[in-house]
């Protein structure tokens, strides 16, 4: 019996070291990649241990976003002290990395709300570092790097500045010159001060290259109108459903109206573009023909597309003859554009955000811009001087138009919500999930609003 | 069939063949329908990932590509350095699976075969931790391992594995105490020691618990994504579903669904040889348990 105890401890003794060596022998893999990590905390063991910095910039995994390291050699070139380390991770884990890098004491030190997330959910959860000082010190300037002005606003919050505006998408119209020279139409203008084109005159030339047939194949519709998020579309007739406040306060709104009349109305301008006018196609015919997240545009069954100008970095891909053109009129004489502005965030966790801003600046410079336009594939720069590159950017579109749709976007441009209101990937699912049934036909505006009404307000207080 | 054929004189007389026949047709047909279903996604994936960006496209869908772009399959070596992602993930897994199946069986071994005091408090506490969600140990495992400066290595998606996991140990143990006592006692008058009865009776009789293990663990590895994008964070590292992901991760682009279909085929190869082995010792284990 005694011996049998022995035998059990011996065994254990030899397991516990066959899982430990086994262990080690794992480690012959990834060894050499330890030091990577190390060089994180602090002045690291690269090179010369005295000065030299490592700051890491977090991006999401895609071509148009990892560019940035191809910018990285002539930077550290010209920066000897600094390293830049770039991390990533695909779309749909960035969020949820980020908090995990910042909550384990990881924080990178550059970023943007390239997630689900939005500026006004990071600032509120303290996540950004005030760079106000950091600019007086520094004495940097928006217009020597050619940035407007109104768009150095949108990150400030009281005066206190957390984010340098980098690219800058807008609301545009895609339209198919193969459709319009079908149906006989002549081609929407790209210049948004020409008073004719409306939303009106757009439902009437959509009417025109309807087809509605037992054909699958054959169905086609006349325009597809995703004017920025679900929240924000009423502000496009004029209706506003979050308070005036909600811009001023670092994205709280103390009232939402969700349930008015004005907005009900807006939204049902919409979607009687499917259910009264049929000139636009249900959200299961779309999803049918382009699957989950594609496009019924890019295949080529949609004659006028309304959605964010990223749209056109494929335009060289499309089976079809592409043009752009103004966002109609519908009724509101300010906005008739989303403006998507991606700025650079420095971390408050960062542990060098002095040379975490020399490589932000270095970003910003006219130079790099220019440039970046060619390496990202077409993401369009807030620096007015490098833009006019950017229009000459798209293989068979006039970039005369391009620059008018830009520029008239711009003035008639409105900060997207998603940047400016917080909780704001929360709100963007509960509207996904109770539009849903609306968008199908199974219950009315009336119905729904309401509801909404109520669960935006529990959102925001959380 | 023509064997059946010939066997059949001696069988029933051909009025009951006559009256089965119609039976066993239908549920033939039946077969082959929903085989043909199951195959269809199959078939697309193969389908897709052999045609050109502008025919992935097209609506409606083309059944077999127009022209087939044979070279999709070289492409993706440079779009996505699939070789180096595909090299990573193999590592990982194959680790994973060692690691798995020798702390899972070491364990597993232990509760199947000893008694001793708390033994069952010990079990229950084990399997409680099944009951515990990935994303509520996310933070606390992912502060310990980069204290230990394993970020940006492989060793957070390997080592947890030599630690055994609560289902696996299940799984094992339930086997192990099917294996008859005597076998044991057998060995032990041959005065052989507990971890070779464990290395040289139990394994190799537990084959088809083994095989089952194995194929748990690599395909979990294999599919895992929220690790390695936790804990990896340059492109050399990256796994084969991270670099996935990635190819779809544009908001401003077409997915090219082609080169992600031809990742997708490539994918499925190691887990369908895999599978294809352990079934051989799915059935070598069946016909070892069925001697005995």
């Amino acid at each position: 019996m005694k011996n049998m105890m022995k035998s059990k401890r011996y065994a254990l003794l030899l397991a516990t070291a066959l899982t430990v060596s086994s262990v080690l022998a794992g480690c012959g893999g990834g060894k050499s990649a330890g030091n990577v990590a190390a060089s994180d905390s602090g002045a690291g063991n690269t090179g010369d241990p005295g000065k030299q910095v490592t700051i890491s910039h977090y991006t999401i995994d895609s071509e148009d976003r990892t560019f940035i390291e191809k910018l990285i050699p002539d930077f550290e070139k010209t920066h000897p002290n600094i390293k830049v380390k770039v991390e990533k991770a695909p779309y749909e884990q960035f969020d949820s990395k980020l908090q995990t890098l910042i909550a384990g004491g990881n924080s990178p030190d550059v970023t943007s709300h390239y997630g689900y997330g939005g500026f006004a959910e990071y600032y509120n959860k303290d996540m950004l570092l005030d760079l106000t000082d950091l600019i007086k010190e520094d004495g940097f300037k928006a217009q020597d790097y050619n940035i407007p002005e109104n768009l150095m606003k949108i990150y400030t919050v009281n005066g206190h500045t957390y984010g340098i505006p980098v690219n800058m998408y807008v609301t545009l119209m895609l339209y198919n010159k193969d459709m319009f020279d079908a149906a006989g139409v002549s081609y929407p203008p790209s210049d948004y001060e020409d008073k004719s084109w409306t939303f009106d005159h757009m439902v009437e030339d959509a009417k025109k290259m309807t087809i509605v047939s037992d054909d699958i194949a054959k169905t086609q519709y006349g325009v597809d109108f995703t004017w920025a998020e679900r929240d924000m579309r009423p502000l496009y007739f004029g209706a506003e459903p979050y308070s005036e406040d909600t811009w001023t306060n670092g994205g709280v709104p103390s009232e939402t109206h969700f349930d008015s009349p004005e907005v009900i109305a807006a939204y049902q301008k919409l979607f009687d573009l499917v259910f009264k006018e049929k000139v636009s196609p249900t959200s299961e015919w779309s999803k049918s023909v382009a699957g989950q997240n594609g496009d019924p545009f890019v295949a080529g069954k949609i004659g006028m597309s309304i959605g964010g100008s990223w749209n056109l970095a494929g335009a060289n891909d499309f089976p079809f003859k592409i043009g752009v053109a103004a966002v109609p009129w519908g009724g509101n004489d300010k906005v008739r554009s989303t403006l998507f502005v991606d700025p650079l965030l420095i971390l408050k966790d960062s542990k060098h955000p002095k040379e975490a801003f020399e490589w932000i600046k270095y970003l910003m410079t006219t130079e790099v811009q220019e440039k970046s336009i060619e390496l990202s594939g077409g993401n369009p720069p807030v620096n007015t001087e490098a833009a006019e590159v950017y229009y000459k950017h798209f293989d068979g579109i006039d970039p005369g138009d391009v620059k008018k749709v830009y520029e008239g976007a711009v003035k008639y441009g409105y900060e997207s919500y998603n940047h400016l209101i917080t909780n704001y990937s929360q709100i963007n699912d509960m509207f996904i999930n109770e539009l849903q049934p609306v968008e199908t036909g199974h219950k009315t505006l009336e119905e729904v609003m309401p509801v909404i009404q109520k669960k935006v307000s529990e959102i925001i207080k959380r | 069939m023509s064997t059946v054929k010939a066997t059949r004189p001696l069988g029933p007389p051909s009025r009951l063949r006559r009256r089965f026949k119609p039976v066993k047709l239908v549920s033939f047909i039946t077969l082959l329908l929903t085989t043909f279903l199951m195959l269809l996604p199959l078939f697309f994936m193969v389908s897709t990932s052999l045609k050109s960006k502008r025919e992935m496209l097209k609506f409606p869908p083309t059944f077999l590509p127009e022209s087939w772009a044979w070279s999709n399959y070289t492409d993706i070596f440079e779009t996505l350095q699939f070789g180096t992602l595909y090299k990573n993930s193999l590592i990982i897994a194959g680790f994973s699976v060692f690691g798995t199946l020798l702390s899972s069986a070491l364990v597993a071994y232990g509760f199947a075969r000893y008694r001793g005091r708390g033994n069952n408090f010990w079990f229950i506490l084990l399997l409680s931790t099944m009951m515990l969600p990935y994303p509520a140990i996310m933070i606390p495992q992912f502060v310990l391992f980069s204290k230990m400066q394993w970020i940006d290595t492989f060793l957070p998606l390997i080592v947890p594995a030599f630690f055994g996991s609560a289902y696996n140990i299940f799984l094992l143990r339930q086997f192990f105490s099917t294996l008859p006592e005597e076998l044991f006692d057998a060995g032990r008058m041959d005065g052989c020691g507990e971890l070779r009865m464990w290395r040289t009776i139990a394994l190799p009789l537990s084959a088809p618990a083994l095989a089952t293990v194995a194929i748990f663990a690599f395909i979990y590895s294999w599919n895992d994504l929220l690790t390695p994008v936790l804990y990896l964070s340059s492109s050399d590292k990256f796994t084969l579903p991270v670099g996935m992901a990635s190819l779809t991760s544009s908001r401003f682009r077409i997915p090219p669904w082609h080169l992600l279909m031809v990742a997708s085929v490539l994918a499925m190869v190691p887990i369908v040889t895999l599978f294809a082995i352990a079934q051989k010792q799915f059935v070598e284990g069946i016909v070892l348990t069925g001697i005995k």
